[in-house]
């Protein structure tokens, strides 16, 4: 392992002045399970590793009714999870995050680190992206919200400034009802997904009324399926809407071929799997 | 530069100086000489390294030990009383629940801190919750039938 300074800031106020002073030569630490792995294989050698875990409230997890639901960054995934308001009022996140790799990652990864490292493998940013999540972006200077789907730019990177952290994930009220959460995994139960899709809808009498679709491990980045969503908006449900929607959700992917799957296959994939989704949740619509 | 951190281990406060790069499971094996806990592939992948921080098991692998300051630590020394072993570990030897017996302190305390959140699990919260520790001798049919009655056991007792 490379050599460091180890920094502990107790307030965000200290944090940012450390970022400030140190620019690129620092990373920000908070569970540790995705920075340590790049130290260890060396693709980041930052001078000083500043963290996040002394911080207080950061991990906090509020439920309201209208403003809906605000989850810290520092939040935990194995928080999120087992949060009965969560659970409760969002059970597609419950079902994500129940997915996330295994018990002992989530109980030390947390929901910042996942989105702020810019992964489009991993599946949380697609649920939230499916719930029209924002995220507040903190510096020195102040705040910012950004819709999640416009903070992943590219892979590992995201809108964040330098000096900037993600501090809030903003998830409002529920508005569609239905919903579906798919993580295909041919290998094994904790693997990154071949083809995540997190999808929300809203149904009356067989119209879709609404429609919001995320995916993950398809893309450069985590993808909010616009096009899809535009062919079933307004339109009867039917089999061949479907199949459309599954269709025109594919040529908004652009997958790599890897050791889960060609490109190719990922594409069929999406195109199989957002069908699935769509139907699971217009039954869940009632 | 070393840092002072404070740790509870099995229930004992230790005080040490540490390089802020030194990993969770090599202070436990180096610093403090506690060798249960196993080193397989430190990138987070096999699990030999779990241990429970806080009662929660994670991977000691992926955590530096300056980041553990404070903390309270389980390691598989501390799971035996008074030479007696726990009902997990217990199972384990009844059921010949290992084979070259690396993997199995991680196997362990995953499934401590399982049966300990949900004494009565089914097979498939079992071979979920063991998903993130891989047994190189392939013996898992023996390992979930440890965790099985080790369950059995804790409900008995």
């Amino acid at each position: 392992m490379i050599r460091f300074d180890y920094q502990e800031p107790t307030t965000l106020k200290k944090a940012f002045g450390l970022m400030e002073k140190h620019g690129e030569d620092a990373r920000v630490i908070a569970g540790g399970t995705s920075l340590i792995i790049m130290l260890r294989q060396r693709l980041l050698m930052p001078k000083v590793v500043i963290s996040l875990g002394r911080i207080p409230k950061l991990e906090r997890i509020t439920y309201k009714a209208k403003d809906g639901l605000r989850i810290g960054a520092g939040a935990r995934h194995r928080d999120i999870e087992l949060s009965p308001a969560v659970k409760t009022h969002y059970p597609l996140l419950h079902e994500t995050f129940r997915k996330v790799a295994q018990p002992r990652i989530r109980n030390m990864g947390t929901v910042g680190g996942n989105l702020a490292a810019g992964d489009p493998l991993t599946d949380p940013g697609a649920s939230l992206i499916a719930l029209d999540a924002d995220v507040t972006l903190t510096s020195s200077k102040g705040k910012r919200t950004v819709p999640l789907d416009e903070f992943f730019i590219d892979y590992y990177e995201t809108a964040l400034a330098p000096a900037e952290l993600l501090t809030e994930i903003h998830v409002p009220p529920s508005q569609r009802p239905g919903w579906s959460h798919i993580k295909f995994t041919p290998r094994s139960i904790e693997d990154f997904a071949t083809v995540g899709v997190a999808l929300t809808l809203k149904a009356n009498n067989g119209v879709c009324e609404d429609i919001r679709i995320g995916l993950n491990a398809v893309a450069s980045t985590i993808v909010h399926a616009r096009k899809a969503e535009e062919v079933l908006r307004g339109k009867p449900i039917t089999d061949a809407a479907l199949q459309e929607l599954g269709e025109v959700a594919s040529t908004e992917c652009d997958p790599t071929d890897d050791n889960r799957g060609s490109a190719e296959y990922k594409r069929e994939m999406v195109k199989v799997l957002v069908r699935r989704a769509a139907k699971e949740a217009l039954q869940r619509a009632g | 530069m070393k840092q002072t951190i404070r740790v509870t281990i099995n229930g004992r406060l230790y005080q040490e100086e540490v390089e802020p790069r030194i990993l969770l499971a090599h202070f436990l094996r180096e610093t403090i000489g506690l060798t249960g806990t196993h080193v397989g592939c430190v990138i987070g992948e096999c699990g030999a390294c779990s241990i429970l921080l806080d009662g929660k098991v994670v991977k000691s692998c992926l955590h530096f030990a300056v980041q553990a300051d404070g903390h309270e630590l389980t390691t598989i020394e501390g799971l035996a009383k008074d030479g007696e072993l726990n009902p997990v570990q217990e199972a384990f030897v009844k059921n010949y629940a290992f084979q070259c017996g690396y993997c199995t302190p991680g196997m362990i305390m995953t499934s401590q801190a399982l049966l300990q959140r949900n004494p009565n699990p089914t097979e498939e919260e079992i071979r979920k919750s063991l998903a993130g520790n891989l047994c190189m001798c392939t013996g898992y049919v023996q390992i979930v039938d440890a965790v099985k009655e080790a369950a059995k056991g804790m409900k008995n007792g």
